[in-house]
């Protein structure tokens, strides 16, 4: 279980997240539903082991995230943590297959090749991400996020780059993963149509969380609006 | 114009090489000026040859200096506006889509030539100090003490035409790196991916492959460090191993030109490898690479280029002496024998690796000081 209990950040004297609490069980799918500058992406940086918080406390699973030194939270992030971003972030000089290799040499997955057929990608192993679309490099993003089997996946406007096709067969391939592999999900995005999709959203406004609602029933990808 | 005169004063690297190039060139070149009219007032054979080979060498260690670091600076000069060209592509795009041709933007790239124009400023107004103290120590003895002349000609060779020289070569190189399509400049790439067939051998770790990604991405790089660590090796051995051929303040200027030309260079280098890695750096972190792997992935590659650096060095500051003693000073009498300073090779050595380490360390440090979330603010 991931638990956040009063957390606050600022940066330069502004205060992003004003005592913000919340619960993610294991294996749940979470969205944090927010416009820009809610302090939603604040809120991933810190529960992801990113960056610490200023007060308050982060654990996971009996763990304090909130104790941990540099080197402590890089074995955590190491351990427990897959990202997926809205920019991708991919090293630009290296192929489809270096990507992905770089999180999977980390837990010793020998296995890599196998998450980038399933993404689609076998046959663009050797390409360079400058050489492929939007959806493309985002599903390069996922199997490097996916190829060190992460116990939690933090998910930063994972769609937010790309059109509503791609942006739907994405998020329709990440939700099936979860499904099947059972990782904690916690996504972050400003398009409360994805809402829809998630067992939990938690809405936030100026640092502050204003509702939590769990969903009964789960949308997929090609049933919400865009 | 995204170009601006800020822009020019970062090109720090290449005005440290221009004012020791040119420092060096001044006091040589005005040496060999102002003995010319001496040579009728000699009248020994021996005081002739003893001329000859100060004549020579004022215009070995010219053409060498000045033609070795002339190169060096041009090499530098294009290293810089090609990265200024690639961080700004997106600029340079919209610019070239309002309708500015390739010519129009190019000419403003003149602005670099500043950097070379001070950098030769301040070398000419350095080597020009120094010339009363460099005649002494290069002075011959039967020959009249030899008059310091301000030379207008040298004024003119070593600071105004290698600043209009290296703006025509920044203009010329923009004008050329600029022919891509607007599209591409405007999605921040100037260079077309050469679509290279892979190479299938040996699967790598992600590390090792990294590793080399990083060196073969940015080649320029790799002669840089060579290059830092090549002037460190020669020029300090050099100065160290000169004490019994010529005076000792000479010796020490070699030294201090070639560590400070090593240091810039070398702070160029890897603050430029590092900005470069600036975002691979953060996600590596991100995904869990602790801060040793990430140092040694990004900065690890570049010692057996530092250490090939350094022994070619070595090999030249030893084979430049042999040539000075043994063809430019072949006809002097009492000239030391010189053989290879083992001392000062180890002594040079240690003082290099421990140079390395420190350089290494600090970089380490602002490695770890990378956050993914500063990459993410700059989106």
């Amino acid at each position: 279980m991931l638990k956040a209990e009063n957390v606050t950040k600022s940066y330069n004297g502004a205060e992003v997240l004003k005592s913000v609490s919340l619960e993610v069980k294991d294996g749940e799918f979470v969205v944090i539903l927010g416009a820009s500058g809610s302090g939603k992406s604040t809120l991933l940086s810190v529960l992801s082991g990113l960056e610490h918080a200023d007060s308050g406390n982060v654990e996971y699973n009996g763990e304090n995230l909130t104790h941990m030194n540099d080197k402590q939270l890089t074995d955590f992030r190491k351990r427990e943590v897959g990202f997926i971003f809205q920019q991708y972030y991919l090293l630009s000089h290296m192929s489809v297959e270096n990507n992905v290799k770089m999180c999977a040499d980390l837990v010793k997955n020998k296995d890599f090749k196998k998450i980038i057929s399933a993404v689609g990608l076998e046959d663009k192993l050797k390409s360079k991400p400058s050489q492929l679309s939007g959806g493309e490099q985002q599903r390069v993003c996922i199997a490097r996020a996916l190829a060190k089997n992460p116990n939690i996946l933090f998910l930063d406007e994972p769609t937010g780059a790309l059109d509503e096709k791609t942006g739907r067969e994405v998020l329709d391939y990440i939700v099936r993963l979860h499904k099947t592999q059972g990782f904690t999900m916690i996504m972050v995005t400003h398009n409360a149509n994805i809402a829809d999709m998630a067992q939990t959203v938690i809405k936030m406004n100026s640092g502050v969380i204003t509702e939590t609602h769990s969903n009964s029933s789960q949308k997929t990808a090609y049933e919400i609006g865009w | 114009m995204v170009i601006s005169l800020k822009d020019s004063l970062k090109l720090i690297g290449v005005s440290v090489v221009c004012v020791c190039a040119v420092f060096v060139c001044t006091f040589m070149l005005s040496f060999y000026i102002d003995i010319l009219p001496l040579e009728d007032t000699i009248t020994d054979e021996y005081t002739r040859v003893l001329y000859d080979a100060q004549k020579a060498t004022a215009q070995v260690c010219a053409v060498i200096t000045g033609g070795v670091l002339g190169i060096i600076a041009v090499v530098m000069l294009i290293f810089y506006i090609k990265l200024y060209i690639d961080s700004h592509a997106k600029q340079l795009g919209i610019i070239k889509a309002t309708g500015y041709s390739n010519i129009r933007i190019a000419a403003k790239f003149w602005v670099f030539g500043l950097s070379v124009f001070i950098g030769c400023a301040l070398g000419f107004i350095g080597g020009y100090a120094s010339t009363p103290i460099i005649y002494e120590g290069l002075r011959i003895e039967g020959i009249s003490e030899i008059a310091v002349h301000f030379h207008v000609e040298l004024l003119f060779g070593l600071v105004f035409a290698p600043a209009v020289i290296f703006s025509c070569i920044a203009c010329g190189y923009a004008y050329f790196a600029l022919r891509c399509p607007v599209m591409q400049l405007m999605r921040g790439k100037t260079a077309k991916i050469k679509d290279k067939p892979q190479k299938t051998g040996k699967d790598k770790s992600f590390l090792k492959e990294m590793c080399l990604k990083t060196i073969f991405s940015k080649k320029s790089i790799v002669f840089f460090v060579a290059f830092a660590c090549f002037c460190f090796g020669s020029m300090m051995q050099m100065g160290l191993s000169m004490e019994n051929l010529t005076s000792a303040t000479m010796g020490y200027m070699i030294l201090i030109i070639g560590v400070v030309l090593a240091v810039v260079t070398m702070f160029m280098a890897v603050t430029t490898l590092i900005n470069s890695n600036f975002k691979n750096i953060s996600i590596m972190k991100a995904c869990g690479y602790s801060l040793k792997d990430c140092a040694l992935a990004v900065l690890g590659g570049y010692v057996p280029f530092a250490l090939l650096g350094f022994g070619l060095g070595t090999a030249y500051q030893f084979g430049l002496l042999q040539i000075m003693i043994n063809i430019v000073f072949a006809d002097v009498g009492e000239v030391p024998e010189y053989t290879f300073n083992v001392p000062v090779f180890f002594l040079t050595l240690g003082i290099f690796i421990v140079c390395y380490a420190v350089v290494m360390a600090y970089y380490t440090l602002r490695i770890n000081r990378i956050s993914v979330k500063e990459v993410m603010l700059e989106n």
